[in-house]
This record gives C-alpha cells, structure tokens and sequence, in this order.
C-alpha cells in the first residue's frame, strides 16, 4: 500500500499531495481537498454524481485514482462560477427550475457544461445523449434539456446563414 | 453473498515505464498484479470482492498505448488503453470503422467512455462487451505484449469464456490492429438494452456487409453479444447470406440462424427466450439496415 | 416556463419565483450530510450484515474483529437492545437473537477510517441456524407460515393500528359499507382480478449517511440526511431512553427522500455506535448496493378487487383485499396498509364496500413509505378494472370517470363528507392535452399507438394530530428569518415558506430568509417532511407566524402614530396608512422599535412571530367498519393520461406524451408545482418498470444500479405537460394543498391502460418491461396461430 506524491491543478489552483494507492479522485477531492460539491452516489460510475472535467473531457471522479490525476487540470463545479457570477449555463439552469434536490445538480452541470464545451449547439437529442450517465430522481430530466439548450443559444445565438436576410 | 466494499481494497500502484518492466511485473506474480487500463469494470468487481489485486500495473502511459495509427500497409493500431470516446472520435474511426464508432458509442455514458478503453472492454471479456462483436467482425487481431515479446492473435481466438481470454501470466494487451476493412462495406451495431441508451446490452447485433465474389454477391459477417458465454460470429447465417440474394427474404433466414447461433442464458437482465427472439429481430433490422447503406452507396 | 431573477417581489405568493436555494446547488456550495467537515475527531462506522433472511442467532464473536488496528468498538444486539419504530415498535437497531432478511445489520464497528471498519466487519463470526423463510404477502398469511415475530403481541403500538399476534399479520383495517352482497345481483357488469406489485426502491441519488456523537454528558448530537428531524428525536429518544432534550438532530439539505428517508431507517444504528466511543463523531454511511439491501422499500402488494357497474355506467359494489408484503420489520409500514384500506376505492364514489387491508410481515428489506403511501399500489389495480368495466358497457374510460369520481361533498366510504375538490376538472385538461378523442396513427408499421388515463387521490396518510411550527424573526434592515421544522429534500419548501412569510407580512420576497440546516435545538416543531403535508401544515404556520409579527408591528405603530391598527397595512417592507397617508419603514423599526411620539421614550422591540398548525378535526375510525365522522384532513385529486407507442417486434415503449392535473387549491409557485408534476410523471413512468428481485433464499440479484435501472435522459416522454385546477381548500393557506406525492400515483395503471388500448392486451403484474410485453404479444399470435 503505497503512498504517491502529485501534483494536480484543480479549479485553477495547483496542489501538492500525498495520495494512497486505492484513493479514488472522487476521495481526494472532497475529503484531502474538501471540494465535497462533487457527490458519491454509487461508487460505480453509474449515477454521474462525480463527474468532474479532467484534462478538458468528463470523467467519474469514482472511475479514476487520485494518483492517476498527477499533472492532471482538474475542473469541479466549484471551478464553474467566479466571483459568485453564476455562467450561462448556472443561469439557465436557475430560471428553468432545473434544480430540486441538488445532489445530482453539480454532475449535470459539469456534464452539460464539457458538452456545450466540445459542441455549442447541441440537439435535444444529442443533450440527452451526454447526460445518460447523470441520473437524476427528482426532476423528469427535460427541464435539464431546456437548460441546456437555452445556455448553448444564449452563449452562442445561432447566427442565420450567409445570404438569409 | 458478498455485500461490496464502500472503497477500493489496498493495492499498491506501479506506473512501469517500458513494456517489459510491466511484463516483469505481471509475470513475477501473475495471481497479484494486474494491468490496469480503464478500471470501469475492474473498479467494480474490486469493490465486489471479485478480484483482490495486489498491484495495480499502470500500462496506460506506455509508449504507443493511446495511439491511434493507420500505417502504410493500410492497417489501423489502436493502442489497447485508447479509451471508447478517442476511438468513437477519430476521424479514420468514423471514416473506415464507423461499425466499431457506433459499437464504442454504445458503451455506458459519455463521461464513462473518458475511462473505459478499447482494450479492458475486450480483456474483460464480458459476453456483453460492446465492441467485441465489431472487434470480429472487423478481423481485429489483438497484440499481447509478453515475457517473450509481443504475439498477435486473431480476436476470435481470444475469447475463451466468461471473463476468460487467451492472455497469458505476464502478459497485457498492447494494442487491437484492424486491416482495412473490404471495399464498400458498410456496418451497423443494434444494441437492446432496459434503458434506451447506457444500459448493458440484453442482446447486441452487429453485421458488416460488402460485395465480393460470392454467389450472392455479397458477404455478411454478423457478430452477437450479450447471447452466449462468449461473444460470437454467426457463421451459417453468414453462409446463408453468401448462398442467396440480399433481401427481406434470406436475412429473415439468416436472421433465424443467427438465433440458433446464439446460446443465451436467464439472467436479471433478460430471459434467454427473449434474448433468442431479439437476436433474431437485431439481426433481420442490421441486416436491413447494412444492405440499405450499401444500395446507397453503390 | 422560466422564473427570471427580480429584485424586488411583492405579493409573491401566485409567482414563479425564484427557488432561495439554487445558488447554493448550482456552485457545489449547498451543504449535505456527508459534507460537513467534522476533522480528524471523526470516526466511521460500518455493519455486518445477515447472510440469512430468517435464521437465529446462536453465537457473535468480535474478537478478532477487535483485535484490527484502528479499531475503537464493535458494537452488537446484546450491546444494544434497543427498538425502535413509528407506529408499531418492531424493528431492533441491530438485530439481537434472529435476523428476518438478508442485510439485516448484526453488529458494527467503530474505527479510525472506513476501510479499517468495513475490515473489521468481515471478522465478525457469527453463529447463525437458519430458519425457514416467507416472501410473498399470500404465503406468509398461511397459518403454517414460519412466524417472524414470535412476540408481535409485546411490541407498542399506536391506538390505531391492530397487529394479529400469532400471525404475520402486522395491521388489519376493516372497511365495511353498505351490502355489497345485495348489490352484486344489480350489477351489469363485474371485473374480478389479482394484481400484484414488487418492492421497489426510492433511490434518492444521495445516499443514506447520519453522524452521531454521544458527548460524556449525555447530550447526544445526530446530523443526517433526513425527512423527519423532530419525529427521528422524538423516536430515537425514546429507544434509547433519554431525554428528548438531550437528543439534537442536525438535517442539512437532503439529496432526495420520496418516503426513504422519513421516520427511522438506519440512523439509530449511527446513536448506538456512538455511544460506544463517547465524545468521537461517528460516520455512518450506506453504499449504493446498501440502500438496495438495508433501508426501507416500498412494499409489494397482491390485490384481489372486484368491482361492479350498472348498464349506465353506476358503479355499485367493490369488495377488495389487500395484503401489503411488509418486508422483516413494518413499523412505518402498517400505516400504508391502514391508508390503503381507509382510501381502497380509490377517487370514485361506491355505495357498497368491502375492504380488508392487511400488511404481513414477510423475511425481505423493510417496507415503508414511499411517494405515494400505499395509493400507487392499490391505484395499480383499480383504474385497470373501471378501464374494463367501461370497456364492458361500452362507455368511455374518461367519462367513465367523469361519471363516477368522487365529487365535492359526497359521503366517501368512511362516512366522512369529501371537502372540496374537482377530480371532473383534472380529467377535462388531460384528455384535451393528449387528443383523447382523436384515435391516432403508429409512426411505423411494426408500432401500435394507444392512449390510456387514469384518476387518482390520496389524503395524507397520518396520526390525527401532526403539529407544525414556525418562528419569524426580523433583522435590523427588514429582512426576515423564517425558521422552520420542514425540510428542503428538492421539492421546494423553502422557497414556498418565504413566499408565505413575504405574502403575509407584506414584505418583498428578497426579504425572506429560511433558517437551514432544519436543527432540532433550534428549529421549531415540524412532525415530519412526508405525506405532502408541508405546503398546506407548514404553510399555515408560517402564515400564522408572519401574521403574528404583522400585528405586533402594526400595534406597535398605530400606538405611535395614534391610529387604528385596522387602518394600517404593510407593503413591500413599509407600514402606511390608508387613513393618514403616513409611511413608516420596516428598517430599524422591527428590532429598535419607535421612539414616542407623544413623550420621550420609546416604543416596540424585537418582533418575533410565532405560528403554529395541528389539524384537531380528525376523528377515530371503527374497528370493524372503518367508519367515522373524519378519517382524513382532506384529499388531493388528479388525473393522468399517457400517449405511447409499442414497438410489437421488441415490446419497447415509446412515451410520446404524459398529460398530468391535480387539483393543488392554490398554486403557491406555479412552476413549482410543474416541476413536481414533470419529475413525478418520469418517476411514475421509471416506477412501472422497476422491481427489486431476490433469489430463492431472499438474497438481493439486483443490488445495484447497474442491474436496478431507473430512467435516464433518454427513457423520458417526449412530452410532459402539466397543469392543475385551484379548488381552495378551506384550511389551506391561500387554499392551497400538497401535490408532491400524487404526482406519480396513477402513471402506472396509465401507462397500462394505454398498454391495453394499444395492443389489447393487460397487464396484472409490475413490473412491465419490453420483454414482458414481448412475450405476451408473442402469446397472443401463438394461441390464434
């Protein structure tokens, strides 16, 4: 049982730690670095309530060993607003009532969040394709939709094509 | 029956820094050490107390094991710890594989495809692993990297049962290699889960058409998932479809072979009856689907 | 519907506004049990668990586990003697002499981390001599049944529920009116079936987790994911034998309940574990696969109805049994058969009744409430069989309905007079929003459409005398806290409470503080966050309370100003005058008071407002009839109907549309109330399709979320569409009433009835799936083949 040495930037800020072998990223975060918006729902990478970005994509922080996060840039909802300014997508999530018990809320947002982040203009259908992996109990999951799609015009408008008036 | 663990059991963790240092490794105490690529399902069982590790052999970070690299001889490496969204989101991938794009696609949700790879969902040897079926159908041959170097062997030569594949102590996989696939082929993966997408596969088709020099003309190779202890090839549905036209008609037929092919089993997640019935319903629509690509492209 | 941010809101109560707790869940700022940081003092706990689902325990031996470094106690039964239980005082902490399910907790270990715990609980030996076991409510009634509680005559129970010892039968409500035997003969029509239903589980995405700290003192301090704060004091205390005032429980925002986490489940495990290491914080948290095998469920059910119409449609008789599989321990769970029973018809007005409602003990996971308590079970079947009598006279389902809802004063079955409500109202807006009328086309030709509905009410389900409080205070500038004893679990709570307050006290919403986390030494009473009972109890506490300090305010003022406090009122934080034109600001005022007008001095002070609610109305029933003058505070009403099409080659299901209506009394938050008839509708759907399934022996197959599957993004309706109707509810602030639970009550027997009018065919047993539906399509073609 080995202890490891990393180094891992998370929301911006570098840290030094000295992580276990069996350590998950999901227990680092929240309990060596108290980030604990990242939720454990199951332990398996079923309920996405870990999900953070790592190295620009989404991953199930209880997928991954902290120490295979060394070097790593690591973004948790907590990384999302600054100064207290919520983004786009917070926004939209707030006036669409996309929130209600709040414990999956950080997971969709982090997902929904590298979605918008690799494609601006998602479909319906491909909104609800990236949040299969975020279970949600409370809110029906089309109000999540809404607000995805409704950050994703806000952010970027679809602009009319070359020639349309 | 084991309630699992709230963590991860102790194991220590290694990170070799060449192919054989990990063969070392894993040969030195072939019961102890594993290769850890993804850990999706790994992380799981552990938790389960199905497997009990004692290292945790890193391959991921080898020379080449994230690659993906279509050389001169026209064949395509994919590095065995390429995770499912790297693979599904290459453009040669999407190009000249697009059956093996759509079988990683399948596989759990976006954020799990960022850790599960092409080769643990191959070494885990799951009947229901997604990208097998595509894997033969596509003549993937799997390179092993070992005490004695590196062999290749045939994906359908490496799956032997449940859980249970070709590898040997010491060994890991290093890479899956894909020739070019035939000229004008075209492919579809239909996968039947309890939920519309995410789920494991209840049933899992894939078919790969492409004209050739049969008496119909065409070939069809039709994969199976989720329906035997290992995933297979339906070899007399594949001879029905050499033997006859392409057409509602022989792939209904080929479609009842395919189901004859397949040895399913009750589980919790289906019966084998429907699991039978539903083989034959994937196959006749890939089938269908597949001939009407290759009319479309012709 | 979008909620914009205002700055300013007067009279809130009718808006949208905005939640007061999203900033807070949408920057991973909102804390929940398993985040608050307790440092290095803490411990962890963890349990051993039964391999058995019915066996005696001959022997425990914890001393290897004792002998593990990092190990600080181990805690058994015999250590720990306690029960403990809502309305029948059945369930022991950790078991002590016989485990009555596979998981049941036989012992847990304290120590230093987890890992070190869950170590320890693996070398915990346990001598165990298996007993036979029970699973199915029909066969555990057998009289040679194996008996799993021996002692049920010796448990404490509350004066309304009636166990059977002897038997596995933990509660019999008997409801009897009319003659349902003369009426059989008038009958045009009679439909008799069995239905059954599994066990299924909440699966709030956060799991269970408590905290527990037994000081030296005494004093003992619980933080846990909970519905019931004040009811968890009040039971835990009891069981462990201490004053209530020495027992403080700690709820900050929970993630997610529906009925998993109300009354006990696993926190009195985490107060006796504490009590071995005295002065240490200990951690007790439930994996995912725990929440499967070791906290409550809702309970399966076996029904045996039949109901009779005349050849205009007139329903006359309906006689019914219901026999509740309770699961090891039914201390929360008699009440569901008792509600089941005292609400068995189901919204419809029936002249003659017989109903038996029983819950049994059975050697599975605990019962208990869940969204719904017991209506969702007994709804399963009902509204199939009026689809079949309808069916049978040749009347339309919905005017079917319409024809024979329970309407507004109608004696109901027990004798008590229906308050005011429109089910008519709610079947209107549903078969407008799917088309009912309108027979429409498969999108493909292996699809067949169907459009099916169904009708549904609930009461709460309670003692007769659930109390609420509520404490307003002001702060220097104006602004209020609001304290409350209700907790936030998603449904919106907090944020209707601060409507309220606002509305009644005319201040700008903005205004408005709720005091979290809900805390048992500083919280006013709340009995628990269940039964959809908190808009309407808390809400008319809360409006009392504001209302309160209103007047204190206005007393306060008119005095000053020498007028008639008749003449004052308050808008957006200011009390004017209607008779002088003056204007006084809250700002200041509300905590310094007013200097004299008339002399030097001053005038007022700190305004505290006090509310308080219990409903007093609520009479006893008889035993044998389940008669009496008011069984119920009221009943919430609703309808449903579901658009969908059946793949017939695969028996997949595509929800096109789901319409729901229920009729709130007053929407408090209009959109609010949206997102619980949206997200109930999913849940409802989710519910049909998902079973809990146990092997031979009653161990768990499907413990996890891999192998129990609940919808995802993907599986929803293309469409929700919601609505309601506003009939007042007399006690109701601002009339309103609860619609958390209804919500999902009836999707089931819908989303079959839709089934039906797709394919013909029905379906008696959930859960439903592709393969189910597969394989009686492929029935159907053998039988005519």
């Amino acid at each position: 049982m080995g202890s490891h040495p990393i180094t891992v930037t998370v929301n911006g800020a570098k840290e030094r730690l000295n992580v276990q072998s069996n350590e998950t990223l999901l227990q680092m975060l929240r309990e060596r670095l108290a980030l604990t918006g990242t939720k454990n729902g199951c332990s398996a990478g079923e309920c996405g309530a870990c999900t953070i970005v790592m190295n620009g994509e989404p991953v199930n922080s209880c997928m991954v060993l902290a120490v295979e996060a060394d070097g790593a840039e690591i973004v948790t909802v907590e990384g999302l607003a600054k100064d207290g300014q919520l983004t786009l997508l917070q926004e939209a999530f707030a006036e669409h009532n996309a929130v209600q018990c709040g414990f999956c809320t950080p997971g969709v947002l982090i997902s929904a969040h590298a979605l918008l982040e690799r494609n601006p203009h998602p479909t319906e259908e491909e909104t609800k394709l990236a949040l299969v992996g975020n279970l949600c109990r409370c809110t029906g999951y089309l109000r999540l939709v809404e607000a995805v799609q409704a950050a994703a015009e806000k952010a970027a408008p679809s602009v009319p094509m070359k020639g349309d008036a | 029956m084991y309630m699992p663990s709230p963590g991860l059991p102790e194991f220590d963790y290694v990170k070799p820094t060449s192919p054989a240092e990990a063969s070392r490794i894993l040969a030195e105490r072939p019961e102890q050490a594993r290769p850890f690529m993804g850990g999706t399902d790994l992380f799981v069982r552990m938790r389960d107390g199905l497997v009990r590790p004692e290292t945790m052999v890193d391959v991921k970070h080898l020379p080449g094991m994230q690659a993906i690299r279509l050389d001169a001889e026209e064949v395509l490496t994919i590095g065995a710890a390429t995770t499912l969204n790297q693979v599904a989101g290459h453009p040669v991938v999407q190009t000249r594989y697009p059956l093996l794009m759509e079988a990683a696609n399948s596989v759990a949700s976006y954020q799990l495809r960022n850790r599960a790879t092409l080769g643990g969902n191959l070494c885990n040897a799951s009947p229901a692993a997604d990208t097998a079926p595509a894997t033969l159908l596509l003549e993937g041959r799997v390179v092993l990297y070992g005490p004695s170097g590196e062999r290749v062997l045939p994906a359908e030569e490496f799956f032997l049962g449940p859980g249970t594949t070709a590898i040997q102590p010491g060994e890991f996989m290093t890479a899956v290699r894909f020739p070019i696939p035939p000229a004008g082929s075209a492919g579809k993966y239909l996968k039947l889960g309890r939920n519309k997408a995410g789920d494991l596969a209840i049933a899992g088709v894939a078919v790969l058409g492409f004209p050739n020099g049969t008496t119909s003309g065409h070939s069809f190779r039709i994969g199976l998932a989720s329906v035997g202890p290992v995933p297979l090839r339906a070899r007399q549905a594949e001879q029905a479809l050499a033997a006859n036209p392409p057409g509602e008609e022989s792939f209904m037929l080929a479609a009842e072979k395919a189901m004859d092919a397949a040895a399913p089993i009750d589980d919790v997640r289906a019966s084998a009856e429907y699991r039978e019935a539903m083989v034959r319903r994937l196959t006749f629509r890939a089938l269908r689907e597949v001939w009407a690509q290759m009319e479309e492209g012709k | 519907m979008a909620v914009s941010e205002a700055t300013s809101t007067s009279d809130p109560v009718g808006k949208s506004v905005r939640r007061v707790d999203v900033f807070d869940k949408l920057t991973g700022a909102a804390t929940f049990t398993d985040d608050i940081q307790f440092g290095p003092n803490l411990y962890h706990a963890r349990l051993a668990r039964s391999p058995h689902a019915h066996a005696l325990i001959k022997r425990i031996d914890t001393s290897k586990a004792l002998e593990v470094p990092g190990v600080k106690a181990v805690v058994t039964g015999e250590d720990a003697p306690e029960l403990v239980g809502m309305y029948l005082v059945d369930r022991p902490v950790l078991a002590r002499a016989r485990v009555r399910y596979f998981g049941e907790p036989v012992a847990g270990v304290v120590a230093t981390s987890e890992s070190i715990a869950e170590e320890a609980t693996r070398l915990v030996e346990v001598e165990y001599e298996e007993l036979p076991a029970v699973f199915e409510p029909m066969d555990a009634i057998q009289p040679d049944a194996p008996l799993i509680h021996p002692n049920l005559g010796e448990y404490e129970v509350v004066p309304f529920i009636f166990p059977e010892p002897g038997t596995n039968i933990s509660e019999h409500f008997r409801l009897r009116k009319g003659d349902v035997e003369s009426a059989w003969p008038e009958c045009d029509a009679i439909v008799e079936m069995t239905f059954g239903l599994p066990q299924i589980q909440h699966v709030p995405l956060e799991p269970h987790v408590s905290v527990a700290l037994w000081e030296a003192s005494g004093e003992v301090t619980l933080w846990t994911s909970t519905q019931s704060p004040h009811a968890q004091r009040d039971l835990i205390a009891q069981s462990i034998d201490i004053p209530h005032g020495n027992l403080r429980v700690l709820s900050p925002y929970v993630g997610g309940g529906f009925g998993g986490k109300a009354g006990v489940t696993m926190e009195a495990s985490a107060v006796v574990l504490a009590r071995a290491v005295k002065g240490h914080p200990v951690k007790l948290r439930m994996t995912r696969e725990e929440e499967f095998v070791g906290t409550t469920m809702r309970q399966s059910l076996v029904a045996q109805t039949k109901i009779g119409c005349d050849a205009e449609g007139n329903l006359l008789a309906m006689e019914t049994e219901y026999y509740f599989g309770g699961g090891a321990y039914n201390d929360y769970g008699v009440n569901i058969a008792r509600a089941a029973g005292y609400s068995c018809t189901g919204p419809y007005d029936i002249p003659n009744v017989k109903g038996d409602s029983c819950s049994v003990y059975t050697n599975l996971p605990i019962g208990g409430p869940m969204r719904g308590f017991g209506m969702p079970e007994i709804h399963w079947g009902i509204e199939q069989i009026m689809d079949q009598l309808a069916e049978k006279i040749g009347m339309d389902p919905a005017e079917f309905r319409r024809r024979n809802c329970v309407k507004t004063g109608d004696t109901i079955l027990t004798g008590m007079e229906m308050p005011a409500i429109d089910v008519g109202a709610c079947v209107d807006k549903v078969t407008d929003a799917i088309d009912w009328d309108k027979r429409e086309e498969p999108s493909a030709p292996h699809k067949r459409r169907g459009k099916g509905i169904a009708i549904m009410w609930k009461a709460p389900a309670m003692p007769p005398n659930p109390g609420s409080s509520a404490v307003v205070r002001f702060n220097e500038d104006g602004t209020l806290n609001v304290e409350i004893g209700a907790q936030e679990l998603g449904q919106g709570a907090f944020t209707v409470a601060a409507q309220m307050a606002a509305q009644a006290l005319g201040l700008p919403f903005e205004w408005v503080r709720v005091v979290g986390p809900i805390d048992t030494k500083y919280s006013p009473y709340e009995w628990q966050t269940v039964a959809s009972r908190i808009t309407w109890s808390m809400g008319n506490a809360v409006k009392a309370a504001a209302e309160d300090a209103r007047r204190q305010i206005l007393d306060v003022v008119a005095e000053t100003w020498d007028e008639n406090p008749e003449d004052l009122d308050i808008k957006d934080g200011v009390v004017i005058s209607y008779r002088s034109e003056r204007e006084q600001p809250l700002k200041e005022m509300v905590v310094y008071g007013l200097p004299k007008e008339e002399e030097e001095g001053w005038r007022g002070g700190p305004i505290v407002g006090r509310g308080s609610f219990m409903p007093t109305y609520v009479t006893n029933l008889d035993f044998d009839t389940g008669q009496g003058p008011r069984a119920v505070v009221h009943y919430t009403v609703g309808a449903q109907a579901v658009d969908l099409e059946v793949d017939t080659e695969t028996g997949q299901i595509d929800f096109l549309k789901i319409a729901s209506a229920y009729d709130v009394g007053k929407a408090i938050n209009p959109d609010l109330i949206m997102t619980q008839i949206e997200g109930g509708a999913v849940h409802g759907m989710s519910s049909a399709f998902e079973a809990l399934r146990f092997d031979e022996r009653g161990r768990p197959l499907n413990r996890s979320m891999v192998d129990y599957r609940i919808a995802s993004a993907v599986d929803v309706p293309k469409e929700i569409h919601g609505d309601y109707v506003e009939t007042p509810l007399e006690d109701g602030p601002w009339g309103a009433r609860g619609v958390g639970e209804h919500v999902m009550v009836q999707t089931a027997p819908a989303i079959a009835n839709a089934i039906n009018n797709a394919l013909g065919i029905r379906f008696n047993n959930l859960p439903l799936s592709a393969e189910k539906i597969f394989l009686a399509l492929q029935e159907r073609e053998q039988q005519k083949a």
